[in-house]
């Protein structure tokens, strides 16, 4: 089955250009021109990757995108006008994945649902179970227990776990956590892993505000430990 | 004259006016009241010294030093009988001016007059004494009465000086309370000219100042309200155009997959098209840049830099990553704090002009400027190999739009005018300094200096 992809996008002209072009990479794309109808087409049809513009009639990107959150775990990427307002961090609060900012050239949008497509698949792991106090990591099968309960962690927040535990005790720069996690280089926007780390730490934290097992290393990055 | 000084000297002449004005009134006053008084006592005191003289004299008409000796008076002098009698030598007819002398023994009136003996104030007292013809004088001494004035004239003329100063002391304060407020105007008049566009001036309950307060902040707010609304204007078109764009850089790029199916005219169009698409979208991101900026509403994600690596990484994403970079050894350890995105967009810029205006091959340096010990600041240098910017561009060619003579002769396309202007703002807002000025070697070209305050690792 073909990756299919959900792209949400009230001008009717920008949603038939990028169809265009994603369909020109092999995949299917569903429109949806409002939150209301991308919300029930979901529910009808689930996408592999979902393209959100945050500003749109109705719904805003923001509500669809914690709508999907409640019963999905599928990527999510957001369009933003700007990078540097408050909307980038709301917007990955409010669960999504990555984002970008208009006007973006499809060839990066396209390059961006790989490197979501490839996080959800993720690599083959060193052990078959990790064990970090109360926290077990089972990679293969994408499973993530607490005191032996399972959490329901987003494909990203999974991935981003899962770097962390390869190396236990190891502290890992935002940098490193851009590019392996999220496939950026360089240039790639930190606070993407900072409002992560925040989402996987209210996940599987006892207590998020004091946090045991994702811990904050000053100045140089995040660490996993028991 | 200025204000201030029109203000002093208003309190200074009229406090001076004012203390003179009471300290004459009040020497005035006190010396008619002391001389009065000293001058009742003494004509009571020759009336009766006079009476007794009169009295003794008819009885023994020719004994005249006794009789003086007698009542026992000071400085007494008779004149009886065509001569002149009296018990101090000091004092004797020739001391009496003519006038006094006239008024006594001929006018028979009695008569007060102050005179000076040997530099002693006496009050020369005459009374006639009508019942045996004669006329009798006596001097008593009102010297201290001019001593103790004096003291009091110079103790008035301290005060009118000390008066006098103070005036000038209230009249400081009062000119400089009576300036602040236009201190404050002109201080925020500044910071409006400085792009404080929201500097306004505190409510005053002074209803002559409120007039000035309040027009002048309603110029304020109207003149914030404009460039508002510019700047407002300037980012909803770019906004507006962000949409149109999209599309287009969508079709674009579907049309360029196909472009080896189009006939060849069609695919010279087609790269046209391309060209312009990004350059357009280039302008307009520029543009929405700009207009930040302009609003005040850029914020730095600043993170701490190795100057040389985030060089290197800049240059690989921009349109000429080959671009020879030399790194000094020290600046491969120095630190800057920075957007790195924004300072990526600094150095791609500059590329951009250097690949545009310039020559040859771009060279960028790191360094630390004249050698400094310990290095607090790194230079980054774009050089060229190009015709150099004349000396009365070089701070011309940092504004919006302004290309300069080159303009005329420079080929192709690149560069919207908007990309020198977002460097100065950029590098402005990292607080450091961006210019242009020769190649440093001293061959032919342009070479664009950023400075940024760095700190050893």
């Amino acid at each position: 089955m073909g990756t299919r992809i959900l792209a949400v996008e009230d001008d009717e002209r920008i949603r038939a250009a990028v169809k265009l072009a994603l369909e020109d990479e092999g995949w299917t794309v569903d429109e949806a021109a409002s939150g209301e109808e991308a919300a029930i087409l979901f529910l009808r049809q689930p996408a592999d990757v979902v393209l959100i513009d945050i500003m749109l009639p109705g719904i805003d990107g923001f509500e669809l995108c914690r709508t999907i959150r409640r019963s999905s775990d599928v990527p999510i990427v957001m369009v933003t006008a700007r990078a540097d307002t408050h909307d980038v961090v709301a917007g990955l609060e409010a669960g999504a994945d990555d984002y970008l900012t208009k006007p973006f050239a499809p060839k990066e949008l396209s390059a961006r649902i790989r490197a979501l497509l490839r996080r959800a698949r993720p690599a083959h792991p060193a052990h078959p179970k990790l064990i970090f106090g109360d926290l077990e990591i089972i990679p293969d099968e994408g499973k993530v227990l607490r005191s032996g309960t399972e959490l329901h962690l987003t494909k990203t927040e999974f991935r981003l776990l899962c770097e962390l535990a390869q190396n236990p005790g190891r502290v890992f720069s935002r940098e490193h956590l851009l590019d392996h996690v999220w496939g950026y280089g360089y240039f790639g926007d930190g606070r993407l892993v900072d409002v992560h780390i925040r989402r996987l730490r209210t996940k599987v934290e006892s207590d998020s505000a004091n946090p045991r097992h994702v811990v904050t290393v000053r100045g140089l990055g995040y660490r996993l430990q028991a | 004259m200025g204000l201030r000084s029109r203000i002093l000297l208003t309190f200074g002449l009229g406090s001076l006016a004012l203390s003179l004005f009471l300290a004459l009134a009040t020497f005035n006053f006190t010396r008619s009241n002391l001389v009065d008084e000293r001058t009742g006592n003494a004509i009571d005191q020759t009336y009766a010294d006079a009476s007794r003289v009169a009295i003794d004299l008819r009885s023994n008409p020719t004994n005249i030093q006794t009789v003086l000796e007698r009542i026992g008076a000071d400085r007494p002098l008779v004149y009886f009988r065509g001569t002149w009698t009296g018990n101090d030598a000091r004092f004797s007819s020739s001391i009496i001016p003519t006038s006094l002398l006239t008024a006594v023994v001929e006018n028979r009136q009695p008569t007060t007059m102050r005179i000076e003996v040997d530099n002693e104030l006496v009050l020369a007292v005459g009374i006639p004494l009508d019942s045996i013809d004669a006329a009798y004088f006596e001097f008593p001494s009102i010297d201290d009465v001019r001593s103790t004035l004096n003291s009091i004239n110079l103790a008035l003329i301290l005060a009118a000086g000390i008066t006098t100063l103070l005036g000038i002391v209230v009249g400081t304060i009062a000119a400089s309370r009576a300036v602040r407020p236009l201190t404050a105007a002109s201080q925020a008049a500044q910071a409006i000219a400085g792009g404080r566009l929201d500097t306004r001036l505190a409510e005053t309950e002074d209803p002559d100042l409120a007039v000035l307060t309040s027009s002048f902040n309603d110029m304020a707010s109207a003149l914030e309200l404009r460039v508002e609304r510019d700047t407002r204007f300037t980012s909803d078109v770019s906004h507006e155009l962000r949409s149109p764009l999209m599309t287009l850089a969508a079709s674009v790029e579907v049309m360029q997959a196909r472009r080896e199916e189009m006939p060849e005219r069609a695919q010279v169009a087609l790269d046209l098209l391309v060209a312009d698409v990004a350059r357009f979208q280039g302008l307009v991101e520029d543009l929405l840049e700009i207009s930040r900026f302009d609003a005040g509403g850029i914020r730095l994600n600043v993170d701490e830099l190795l100057v040389g690596e985030f060089v290197r990484q800049a240059v690989a994403i921009s349109s000429a990553p080959e671009t020879r970079i030399l790194v000094a050894e020290i600046a491969e350890e120095m630190l800057i704090k920075g957007d790195r995105r924004r300072l990526a967009r600094v150095i791609a810029n500059l590329i951009d002009n250097g690949r545009a205006y310039g020559g040859g091959e771009l060279e960028i340096s790191v360094f630390v400027p004249d050698d400094e010990d310990p290095p607090s600041q790194i230079w980054i240098t774009v050089e060229d190999h190009g015709p150099g910017v004349p000396l009365d561009e070089r701070d011309l060619i940092f504004e919006r739009f302004a290309r300069g003579s080159i303009a005329g002769r420079r080929s192709g396309s690149e560069g919207a005018g908007l990309g020198l202007a977002l460097v100065d703002e950029h590098i402005k807002l990292h607080r450091g300094r961006v210019w242009v000025e020769d190649r440093l070697d001293g061959l032919d070209g342009a070479c664009f200096i950023i400075e940024l305050s760095a700190e050893r690792v």
